[in-house]
């Protein structure tokens, strides 16, 4: 037991089973997230961690098994339900506008609007306070990126992931869901990413960060979770595991006991 | 300044630029074009349009478009006329002509933006199909004498201002507002440039479009009432060509015809430069014919500074091309 799950998990997974017709994408998985955590959740193609991420995202229902957030049960019907329950999925799509800036961006579709009656009927936004909030944000996460009114077709893959993944944080979510953040980026870009993620976790936000690449998931990832055709097959610290051991747990040329038995 | 900074200045600035520069040869060359009477009579000329002009901008900017304004103009003055001279009266006359106006607007924004028409096709129905009833209504002919109180809306003055004007700087404004201080704004251009994304983050996709359609034919059908106030009759030859100038004037202020782009300010100087080309050449004794050929000319141009600044713009964009990362899926961390 290490110091993080000391504390009691954020974002719980119960015996989560999905089936498509005969195909059972995910079976009886359970996952346990802790607050301050970055936990890697990876797997070969087809192991299930999309249809995984898009149960936790909301986005398709589990058959069988319970999502709890913060030790509420929790069902969701939709992406708004998942987001408004504190957990953020952020997609490969990232969901940005281009044409706007990254102000404008991080608030589309809930501006703030100016205080009072005459605000609320004339539908006046206060820009300066969500420049001020986006501003903040940039200070607090040391985010390194470009002017807060920069449009985002101006942004890089990187910056662009990263304004995404501030979007999800600023708006106070604790428990952030990254599907392949650092899929399709260069280098420099990539090392923008891993080290918001890095910065995630001293600001006590839990991270689910999927990928197939396991140089990224060893270098942030506290903890990992392996699945192989539709089931965890391993759940521990990433301390213990090589990227060896990693690749033959994906493949299945090694099971979760040996590798136990290897670490130990 | 960085190149970046003078490049957004001038596209922003350049058509103000252009107008100002407008100005100053027409002042230059006839003593009468910079004067009050001369300025009220090119905004005069082109408030029916600017009404227009700002609802159907905002559906550019959403990537809709809408070329039944001229034909719902009208209808409405005919539907207007017609209740006239059977006996309505006139609040419930003009009423009734706002009113299809709206009707039409929401017709189209039904079909367009609840159902997914494509808004080239059944506008362009409307531009046949409006025009075609109010021909019908009236079997051509038009009527009139409508009388010194409903004469206001079109040539009336308010504190030295003719009504049309103050109308138009009214619905302006509006526009301004929801355009830059409203969240409308924002979800326009998230419509206009990632409808799927813009629905994902709740915005209201479909009902942004049609309620636009509703303004925009409301908008048409008081300036179909304003026209027919002006002539003291309901001429079936109202409004034609109307879209055409509202388009012009939208796309000379840079609105992407493709949506997602584009601002309001821009759109007001593109209708003023179209006015003042015109009054401008009149003036300066040019064949009207000329007038045609200057302001496809300044379309053309527009256009093609447009293609510029985007060419010039996606170079500046900072795209730093590393190659991939030498690890292939899957086989990565095994040393």
């Amino acid at each position: 037991m290490n110091t993080a799950e000391a504390k009691p998990a954020v974002l719980e997974l119960r015996g989560l089973s999905k089936s498509f017709g005969p195909v059972h994408a995910v079976k009886s998985v359970s996952l346990s997230i802790y607050p301050g955590e970055v936990i890697g959740l990876v797997g070969d193609n087809g192991a299930g961690k999309s249809t995984l991420t898009r149960m936790m995202a909301g986005t398709i229902r589990p058959d069988t098994g319970d999502i709890v957030v913060a030790g509420e049960k929790q069902t969701f019907e939709s992406a708004q339900d998942a987001r408004r329950a504190g957990v953020e999925t952020v997609f490969q799509t990232l969901a940005l506008v281009p044409g706007l800036d990254i102000v404008e961006n991080i608030f589309l579709g809930r501006e703030l609007l100016a205080s009072g009656p005459l605000g609320a009927v004339t539908r006046t936004m206060d820009v300066a306070a969500m420049r001020r909030r986006v501003q903040e944000g940039y200070e607090r996460f040391g985010l390194g990126l470009p002017d807060i009114r920069t449009k985002v077709a101006g942004l890089s893959g990187g910056q662009r992931q990263v304004v995404a993944i501030a979007r999800a944080v600023l708006w106070g979510s604790r428990i952030v869901v990254l599907d392949e953040p650092t899929a399709a980026l260069g280098v420099k870009q990539t090392e923008l990413v891993l080290s918001f993620i890095e910065q995630l976790r001293s600001h006590n936000v839990a991270v689910v960060f999927i990928s197939h690449n396991m140089q990224h998931v060893m270098r942030v990832a506290d903890r990992v979770c392996v699945l192989r055709l539709g089931r965890k097959v391993f759940d521990g610290q990433m301390s213990a595991l090589t990227g060896t051991d990693l690749v033959a747990l994906m493949t299945g040329a090694a099971t979760a006991v040996e590798q136990v038995a290897a670490a130990g | 300044m960085t190149r970046q900074q003078i490049l957004t200045w001038t596209q922003r600035n350049g058509l103000f630029f252009a107008l100002v520069l407008l100005i100053a040869i027409f002042s230059f060359a006839s003593s009468r074009f910079l004067t009050v009477p001369n300025m009220t009579v090119i905004l005069l000329q082109n408030a029916v349009i600017g009404l227009i002009v700002v609802p159907g901008a905002m559906l550019i900017l959403c990537g809709l478009v809408d070329l039944s304004v001229g034909s719902i103009a009208v209808l409405a003055a005919v539907v207007f006329g017609q209740a006239m001279d059977s006996g309505f009266g006139l609040p419930v006359s003009m009423l009734l002509g706002l009113g299809v106006g709206m009707l039409w607007g929401a017709f189209n924004g039904y079909l367009i933006a609840i159902l997914g028409f494509s808004p080239i096709i059944i506008t362009l129905g409307g531009l046949a199909g409006a025009r075609g009833l109010a021909e019908f209504i009236t079997q051509g002919f038009t009527t009139y004498g409508y009388g010194p109180q409903f004469a206001l809306l079109g040539n009336g003055k308010l504190l030295g201002v003719p009504v049309p004007i103050i109308l138009f700087l009214i619905v302006l404004a509006i526009g301004l507002h929801l355009w830059y201080r409203a969240p409308l704004g924002r979800h326009m251009i998230a419509i206009g440039g990632a409808k799927d994304t813009a629905a994902e983050l709740g915005i209201p996709v479909k009902l942004v479009p049609f309620w636009l359609y509703v303004a925009s034919g409301l908008a048409s059908a008081l300036g179909g009432l304003i026209v027919a106030s002006q002539l003291d009759g309901a001429a079936v030859t109202i409004g034609t060509g109307m879209e055409l100038e509202v388009l012009t004037a939208i796309l000379l202020g840079g609105v992407s015809f493709t949506g997602g782009r584009g601002s309001l300010f821009g759109v007001f100087f593109g209708l003023l430069f179209v006015g003042v080309l015109s009054n401008g050449l009149i003036q300066i004794n040019v064949s009207p014919y000329v007038e045609q050929v200057a302001i496809g000319a300044a379309l053309c141009g527009a256009a093609a500074l447009d293609m510029l600044y985007q060419r010039l713009e996606r170079l500046q964009v900072p795209v730093e091309r590393e190659p991939n990362e030498p690890v292939a899926q899957g086989t990565g961390g095994s040393q």
